[in-house]
């Protein structure tokens, strides 16, 4: 019981990581159909971005913290600018692959010639030991990580739901023809809501980076994981990003321990060779019809 | 075409007459600069540049100047068959030194073993690096690191003899180094009939050790063994304290890496590992003059090495390079060789006085003797018994 309570929570934890990665997919796809390739890399440059002002100019974690999204925020909107609107406007069904994976690419070769190659330690803003819980040891940080990921995705539900700006880039989701029609400026959104994007991103960097170590390669596994988990909960449901995260996490958790840490990859991905083959638009998707 | 044979006659004039004085000996130095396991190879490096460079201040190899040509290979074993390409084949060098990874090593020194040209190993430790050629009638692969062979017994018996901990677990990396530091392990526990009661694998990134050191826990295991590198080492040593689970940690001489102390800071207290030199006390003058001049022109971080015991063995296998030039009187990689394995004079290294370190059949200067435990203190690494700290100034 002890041990599942354990694997359990750090399955929680792991799955919470991916899941705050995955929820900026959903924001851009939700709005131009189209996906930040380079997620797990602004997840990246927001940990690096975070370290250095912690450790260079000795700010506080939590003042850190509004820096760090302001330049995720820049960040995303520079790769819309520069890498997906050119292909949105030629109405290129595949330009904006290339051109994300492309930037992503980039901005870890900056990263390395900025930072180094070398993985570096995030000093923690809470205390590293751990509490007990039903049995299972768990770090404050990792509790911040989930709490924070939540509050995070709730904020921008919030500001979808009920706020005009919000409505704007709901309606543009909706139908993007029709919303321009209304005098929505939906490339504006699209902007938007990539820098969106990029700022959770930025701020699952600095959430995370306590408990990893940071470092110009951690994106790559993080945002390859994340993506998986946004195919297997659906790219149109933020429930499904959430509970995909959680299976990923836990899967693998409970695989590493019952089965053998050398498969702890592997049930994921067959998961998600599953979900593509029977319900390719996720756990929670709605099926979208396109007509041609 | 008259011109053209007057600048020919030229060109060759100018070569002939560069070549009649001192010539350069091209020594190949080849390791991770960058990435997880950049604190051995720039700390490698630094020691090669060092030795490098009094042996140039002091008048060079029989007149002739070292110059070292660096490569990053970024731990990459791909990486490593093209540097060692380049080096046999554009810049013609004389000798190799260098490897930190047992896999790059593996893959990369063939091409030195076919073109006839030395490569000493002054980090990796995988044992089969030296006997990786076992039908060629001459092996060019030399080796001034402790070899998997020499280390994974003496963490056997750190654990099972000194300590009496017979319920151990293993935790290896999914890389060459770690699986073959693994079966050396397992092979060194055999010996004292103990078999592990978990060994447990991990990738080179991963953030998360909790299913390992759960089963591990849940096997009842009272010591964990490591065969890994400084990042995931952290991991391990940091999961170990999220689960409260506090055993000690006895493992390759990774855990005297940087990134392992620094990472895991109070955490990492009481690992232990074999260690070929440690930094501080500085037990000799040579060691202590090392030490000062290594601080002086590289300035580490807080005064510390990053990785003491690479920069040791990278300058020692300059200084045994060097000597089996000049004894060869030659850079003929035949000639090298076999200088190498018959040095006449003793080569004064900070590891150790080398004495006669090779032979035609055994290319390991570092034996079981030469190396001692060190423990990790509050952020750097002491001798683990205090009567070690004179070990090593004695000859081999």
């Amino acid at each position: 019981m002890e041990m599942f309570a354990q694997i359990l929570s750090s399955g929680i934890a792991v799955g919470m990581i991916y899941a705050v990665i995955a929820f900026g997919f959903q924001l851009t796809f939700a709005t131009s159909g189209t996906l930040n390739f380079g997620q797990g890399e602004a997840l990246m440059l927001g940990a690096l971005v975070g370290l250095t002002c912690v450790d260079t100019f000795g700010m506080n974690y939590w003042v850190m913290i509004p820096v760090v999204c302001l330049f995720g925020m820049l960040q995303g909107g520079f790769v819309e600018l520069i890498g997906v609107r050119p292909a949105i406007k030629i109405k290129s069904e595949f330009g904006w692959i290339m051109s994300t994976i492309a930037l992503g690419i980039i901005f870890k070769n900056v990263a390395e010639n900025i930072w180094g190659r070398d993985a570096l330690p995030f000093p923690s803003p809470l205390p590293m030991e751990p509490m007990s819980f039903l049995g299972a040891n768990i770090l404050p940080m990792e509790i911040l990580v989930v709490v924070g990921a939540l509050v995070m995705m709730l904020l921008v539900e919030f500001f979808n739901r009920k706020t005009i700006y919000g409505k704007a880039v709901v309606a543009t989701a909706n139908d993007r023809d029709a919303a321009g029609l209304m005098g929505i400026n939906t490339s504006m959104v699209i902007t938007f809501s990539y820098a969106l994007s990029s700022l959770t991103a930025a701020f699952a960097g600095v959430l995370i980076a306590p408990l990893t170590l940071t470092g110009a390669t951690m994106g790559g596994a993080l945002g390859l994981k994340a993506f998986a988990v946004a195919i297997i909960g659906g790219l149109s449901s933020g429930m499904g990003i959430i509970v995909g995260g959680l299976i990923l996490g836990i899967v693998e958790t409970a695989t590493g321990f019952y089965v053998s840490t050398g498969y702890k990859d592997v049930p994921g991905l067959i998961l998600l060779l599953l979900v593509l083959a029977y319900k390719p638009s996720g756990l929670f998707g709605k099926s979208a019809i396109k007509k041609v | 075409m008259n011109i053209r044979r007057h600048i020919f006659a030229v060109a060759t004039a100018a070569m002939l007459s560069t070549g009649a004085y001192a010539a350069d000996i091209k020594v190949g130095v080849i390791g991770p600069y960058t990435g997880g396991s950049s604190s051995m190879g720039v700390s490698m490096r630094d020691g090669v540049r060092l030795a490098a460079k009094e042996i140039n201040a002091a008048g060079g190899i029989n007149g002739n100047k070292i110059v070292l040509v660096e490569r990053d290979d970024e731990a990459k074993n791909e990486r490593g068959v093209q540097i060692a390409q380049e080096l046999i084949n554009n810049e013609k060098v004389a000798a190799a030194l260098g490897y930190i990874n047992t896999g790059v090593a593996l893959a990369s020194q063939r091409f030195f073993q076919d073109a006839k040209i030395p490569v000493i190993n002054n980090v990796a430790t995988g044992t089969l690096i030296t006997h990786q050629f076992p039908n060629a009638a001459e092996n060019y692969v030399f080796r001034t690191s402790a070899a998997d062979e020499i280390q994974a017994p003496m963490i056997a018996k750190e654990a099972v003899e000194k300590r009496g901990l017979k319920k151990v677990a293993i935790l290896a990396d999914s890389t060459n180094y770690g699986q073959l530091g693994r079966e050396d392990l397992e092979k060194a526990l055999k010996k004292y009939g103990v078999t592990p009661v978990a060994t447990e694998k991990f990738n080179i990134g991963d953030v998360d050790m909790t299913s390992q050191l759960l089963k591990a826990k849940n096997a009842g295991a009272e010591v964990i063994l490591t065969y890994a590198i400084g990042p995931e080492l952290a991991q391990i040593a940091n999961g170990m304290a999220k689960l409260g689970w506090k055993k000690p940690m006895i493992g390759s001489w990774t855990l005297s890496m940087a990134s392992f102390i620094d990472t895991a800071g109070k955490n990492g207290n009481g690992a232990t590992m074999p260690e070929t030199f440690i930094q501080q006390p500085a037990t000799t003058p040579k060691r202590k003059a090392f030490v000062d001049a290594y601080l002086k022109d590289f300035k580490p971080k807080n005064g510390v090495i990053a990785s003491p015991v690479s920069a040791a063995q990278g300058y020692d296998s300059v200084y045994l390079l060097a000597a089996a030039i000049k004894q060869a009187g030659n850079t003929d990689g035949p000639k090298i060789l076999a200088a190498l394995e018959n040095l006449s004079a003793p080569v004064d290294g900070v590891v150790m006085t080398y004495n006669k370190p090779f032979s035609k059949t055994d290319h390991e200067a570092i034996t079981a003797n030469d190396v001692v435990m060190g423990v990790v203190e509050n952020g750097r690494v002491e001798f683990l018994n205090a009567e070690d700290a004179t070990k090593g100034a004695k000859k081999k």
